[in-house]
């Protein structure tokens, strides 16, 4: 049994509360206001992609806007610009959807290292996204209101890819942009509802890592990447 | 580490503090940042008292319902994999955990922000079984390579200045360059990358945890807590009892309330969340993950009046409105929780006896009240904290129980009330000059010891209303 | 309309002008006001440090005295906020919880009763010079009145209004605080008292005697020529 002193624990609480121990029967109950939920209401995709190229000035992040053909273009300019020579990218079937497969061969080709995370590898994969120059994902789901990438991690799509390198890029796919966290939330638990196990974990990401601890001044670039692009594509 | 911190001495303290200048301008200043951060957020929202009465509504359910709660988080934790060990005190807490570490024969923690962590001593336990501890939030690391205590829940070594931090990094880590905020944060990153990177164990803290799923939800800026949770093998959240929500729907409210009152953002950097171990295939994430939860007092208030000091999110957001905190700094309350949530908190959790000036440190202003998230009435608590104190335990000074019980009987009897108002004038002549009193006699000293204190007008209420055209009078039972 | 006039200890005791601009304020705008005499203290000193008991027998001596009131106005957001709690102090008091929540439903402090009960934002007063004005805790917060002072100073004629700085942070009174509390509570009220002198203001004025007096105490301890007013001696000002 992994679960210890359970019992005790929670009969003192329910007894706290003048009762014994609840382990079923609780509703939740439907709470009398829910503001979170008019929040950008009724923005369409374009209008939330202003919102979101918006808050990446507030958020220390470049912002970029594209089309699936011109991608590769794109993120050759970031890439030169981040003075990349060591990446690291998802395994992700986004890669082909959007053109990339033979942009990162031409990438290898020119002498440049493209690692795509390989499970089999085990942690290796920590080495070579530790020693990487950026780190490249797609965003799952993302929110305009706060300029985040959410990420539904898994062996594929590591946590480590946009935390270790120095610098993080994420491909934001348009259609998946929506107002904030509220909706990526319903997302996540429609799946719950439908059987699907969570995730052993779901990285919210926005901009570079920073700290004010020293003097209130804001530092960006602490422990995470010290800075970061967004890459939005025309994926209709 | 434990809740107390500094000299036993309030008074001391509290000078300390006043006569600290570097703290009480970076303190000033933190908190006006802070301030308009938060009022800035709230209003770009436009119905922030909604949110917060919807924050209000969650909390309450939650606590109302903690054991049903806490079963399921218990339940789903285990089905992802995880051990759970439900804590009775601080020691049970350590004692698990280092029984943890020493079966993982672990030689190096480290550790992301938790107050809780603090609040049990976890440290010094960890320690005590040869294992290094290692912070690694910016300003809790800096503060253990300087052996000091926190001084602001968010903040924690915002009565520091960057020379001293340097000084610190200089002394400790052989560090050889500017003290510029961005060379020591560089040099941070460097030093603890090398931590993070050969750890065996990670701890963190929670700020929720999601009971439907089993998730523990984390909210940092810099991405220690990332690195915490993703590369050691060995991973151990620590929570605070009430620190649950029922769903992912509630986590993201309560969040989004986190960010703006502490510190104005719309979202930290990074908002993680973790469900038990890494699953088939993942690299990234602990094989072995364990969930501590902790009562070390928490029960006590459940039931009470108090309970509703139990729906704190940790925002910091009544410290930053707090004029007596802005005046006498974070360590000055003696506890690992400063300003207004400690003034409540600390005397639940720690007991009165250490703890008696810190409900009285406060005008009652009730900007603290105004200003938190959750709606927890913290000036009333304080007033409930006094009750107990000077009624129930009979604590208070002699002189002032005294000079109550003569308040009572003064308020009491008309008689009496009125012949003090015609006669304070009279009384206090032998101190009055030019219609001021500068060196008051009794209970006035205290006044006078800091400002002038008028003398009582020559001409009288009473006898005014009495005599002028037209007044009535209304007599009672006199 | 008949109201009653709720003094306040401190008012009574030690500035009764401002009771005496209170009575004339109301009957201006065609108030009949009379004074129940048996009225002492709202009990707030011994409620505030934790003595409930003592308390509890300043609330009932005011219950008594304002039993037969329409309306109970006083030129104090604190006392009056004080009276609002008679009810949550009461509610298991079988004797005296209606006598509680009749008090608090009837008390009104000054500013509130003009503006919201009365319908007046002009006084027709005039009062020059430069003033500015600190908002007190217990009324803005306890009692909600935000407004009432400002729309009311806002139609006087002559008066030049500045902003005080940093205006909602509390002046460090806080009732006994100020005496039991001396260190913290002279940080507070010095702080309050520079930002006052920012504003180069001639004249601090306020809706609490004993805000008024800490911080003007303060004044004209350090030398400051800033003259200290209670907000009924501008509303009051024919001149």
């Amino acid at each position: 049994m992994a679960i210890h002193n359970r019992e005790a624990f929670l009969e003192r609480l329910a007894g706290r509360l003048g009762r014994s121990p609840r382990t079923a029967g609780v509703e939740r109950p439907v709470w009398r206001v829910h503001p979170q939920k008019d929040v950008l209401n009724g923005l369409t995709q374009d209008e939330l992609v202003q919102v979101l190229e918006k808050q990446c000035k507030v958020i220390h992040t470049d912002f970029r806007r594209t089309d699936c053909v011109s991608l590769s273009q794109v993120l050759g300019e970031v890439i030169e610009a981040y003075k990349g020579n060591q990446l690291v990218i998802a395994k992700d079937e986004r890669t082909e959807k959007l053109g990339l497969t033979s942009y990162f061969e031409d990438l290898r080709k020119s002498g440049k290292a493209v690692h795509e995370w390989d499970a089999t590898l085990g942690k290796e994969n920590q080495v070579i996204a530790e020693k990487a120059d950026i780190g490249i994902t797609y965003s799952d789901i993302a929110l305009a209101e706060s300029g985040t990438v959410a990420l539904l991690n898994d062996q594929n799509q590591s946590r480590s890819i946009s935390l270790l390198p120095r610098s993080y890029i994420a491909i934001i796919p348009k259609s998946t942009i929506v107002p904030r966290f509220t909706q990526a939330v319903e997302q996540i638990r429609k799946e719950l509802t439908a059987g699907r196990d969570v995730r052993s974990c779901v990285s919210l990401v926005t901009g570079p890592s920073n700290s004010a601890d020293i003097e209130m001044k804001l530092i960006v670039g602490v422990h995470g990447p010290i800075e970061a692009t967004y890459i939005i594509v025309e994926d209709k | 580490m434990g809740i107390k911190i500094g000299s036993p001495s309030f008074k001391e303290r509290v000078q300390q503090g006043v006569d600290n200048d570097f703290m009480r301008n970076a303190v000033s200043s933190a908190q006006g940042r802070f301030r308009s951060g938060k009022e800035n957020a709230a209003e770009e929202l436009g119905n922030w008292e909604e949110w917060r009465t919807l924050g209000e509504e969650i909390r309450s359910h939650t606590l109302e319902n903690i054991d049903f709660y806490l079963h399921q988080l218990s339940e789903q934790v285990e089905k992802h994999g995880g051990h759970v060990y439900f804590a009775d005190t601080a020691e049970d807490a350590n004692t698990y955990i280092q029984d943890v570490v020493k079966k993982k024969n672990g030689k190096k923690v480290v550790k992301s922000k938790s107050m809780v962590t603090e609040e049990i001593g976890l440290n010094e336990a960890l320690e005590n079984v040869g294992a290094e501890v290692v912070e690694t939030d910016l300003g809790e690391w800096i503060l253990q390579l300087d052996h000091e205590p926190p001084s602001h829940i968010v903040a924690p070594a915002v009565h520091l200045n960057k020379e001293q931090i340097r000084d610190t990094f200089v002394e400790k880590k052989g560090y050889d360059s500017t003290s510029r905020p961005e060379d020591l944060a560089l040099f941070a990153r460097e030093q603890l990358r090398q931590e993070f990177l050969s750890a065996d164990i990670g701890i963190t803290g929670c700020n929720f945890a999601i009971a439907e799923s089993g998730t523990v939800t984390l909210v940092t800026n810099e991405g220690n807590a990332r690195m915490v949770t993703s590369l050691p093998d060995t991973q151990i959240t620590v929570m605070g009892m009430e620190r649950i929500v029922p769903t992912w729907e509630d986590m993201e409210v309560l969040v989004s309330l986190l960010t703006r009152a502490a510190v104005g953002q719309k979202l930290t950097s990074y908002v993680t969340s973790i469900t038990g171990t890494r699953q088939e295939g993942e690299v990234d994430g602990p094989e072995e993950y364990h969930l501590v939860i902790v009562d070390n007092g928490r029960s006590k208030i459940l039931g009470t009046e108090f309970q509703s000091a139990l729906h704190c999110i940790r925002c910091a957001a009544c410290i930053n409105v707090c004029p007596v905190y802005r005046h006498v700094g974070g360590h000055a309350y003696g506890s690992i929780y400063p300003g207004p949530i400690g003034a409540v908190l600390t005397p639940l959790l720690d007991g009165y006896e250490d703890h008696q000036d810190l409900p009285y440190a406060s005008t009652l202003c009730a900007a603290c009240t105004d200003a938190c998230p959750v709606k927890i009435p913290l000036h009333e608590h304080l007033i409930r904290h006094r009750q107990i104190i000077a009624e129930e335990n009979k604590q208070g000074p002699k002189m002032e129980q005294l000079m109550m019980k003569g308040f009572a009987k003064w308020a009491s009897t008309p008689a009496a009330y009125k012949l003090s108002t015609k006669m304070a004038r009279t009384a206090l002549k032998p101190w009055t000059k030019d219609e001021y009193i500068s060196n008051g006699p009794g209970p006035l000293k205290g006044w006078t010891d800091v400002r002038d204190f008028p003398a009582p007008e020559k001409e009288n209420f009473r006898s005014w209303f009495k005599t002028r055209e037209g007044g009535e009078q209304r007599n009672g039972n006199s | 309309m008949k109201v009653s006039l709720f003094i306040t200890c401190l008012c009574d005791t030690v500035t009764p002008h401002v009771g005496k601009n209170t009575v004339e304020l109301l009957e201006r705008f065609g108030c009949e006001v009379d004074f129940p005499e048996l009225q002492t203290c709202c009990g707030q000193p011994a409620y505030n440090s934790g003595y409930l008991k003592q308390s509890k027998e300043a609330m009932k001596q005011m219950m008594r005295a304002f039993k037969d009131s329409e309306y109970v106005v006083g030129p104090s957001g604190s006392c009056v906020a004080m009276l609002r709690e008679y009810p949550h102090i009461f509610k298991d008091d079988a004797e005296w919880r209606q006598s509680a929540e009749d008090l608090a439903g009837k008390s009104y402090e000054l500013t509130q009763f003009l503006v919201d009960v009365l319908g007046i934002t002009d006084v027709g007063s005039t009062f020059k010079g430069k003033v500015t004005y600190h908002p007190s805790c217990h009324m803005t917060r306890l009692l909600g009145i935000k407004d009432a002072p400002k729309t009311l100073l806002s139609h006087v004629a002559g008066l030049e209004f500045v902003p005080l700085p940093l205006a909602s942070d509390c002046c460090g009174f806080g009732g006994t605080f100020a005496v039991k509390s001396p260190v913290i509570s002279e940080q507070m009220v010095q702080e309050k008292a520079l930002h006052v002198l920012e504003t180069e203001a001639e004249y601090l004025v306020g809706g609490d005697m004993g805000c008024l007096m800490n911080i003007g105490g303060r004044l004209r301890r350090t030398g400051e020529p800033v003259k200290v007013v209670h907000i009924t001696d501008i509303l009051n000002c024919r001149d």
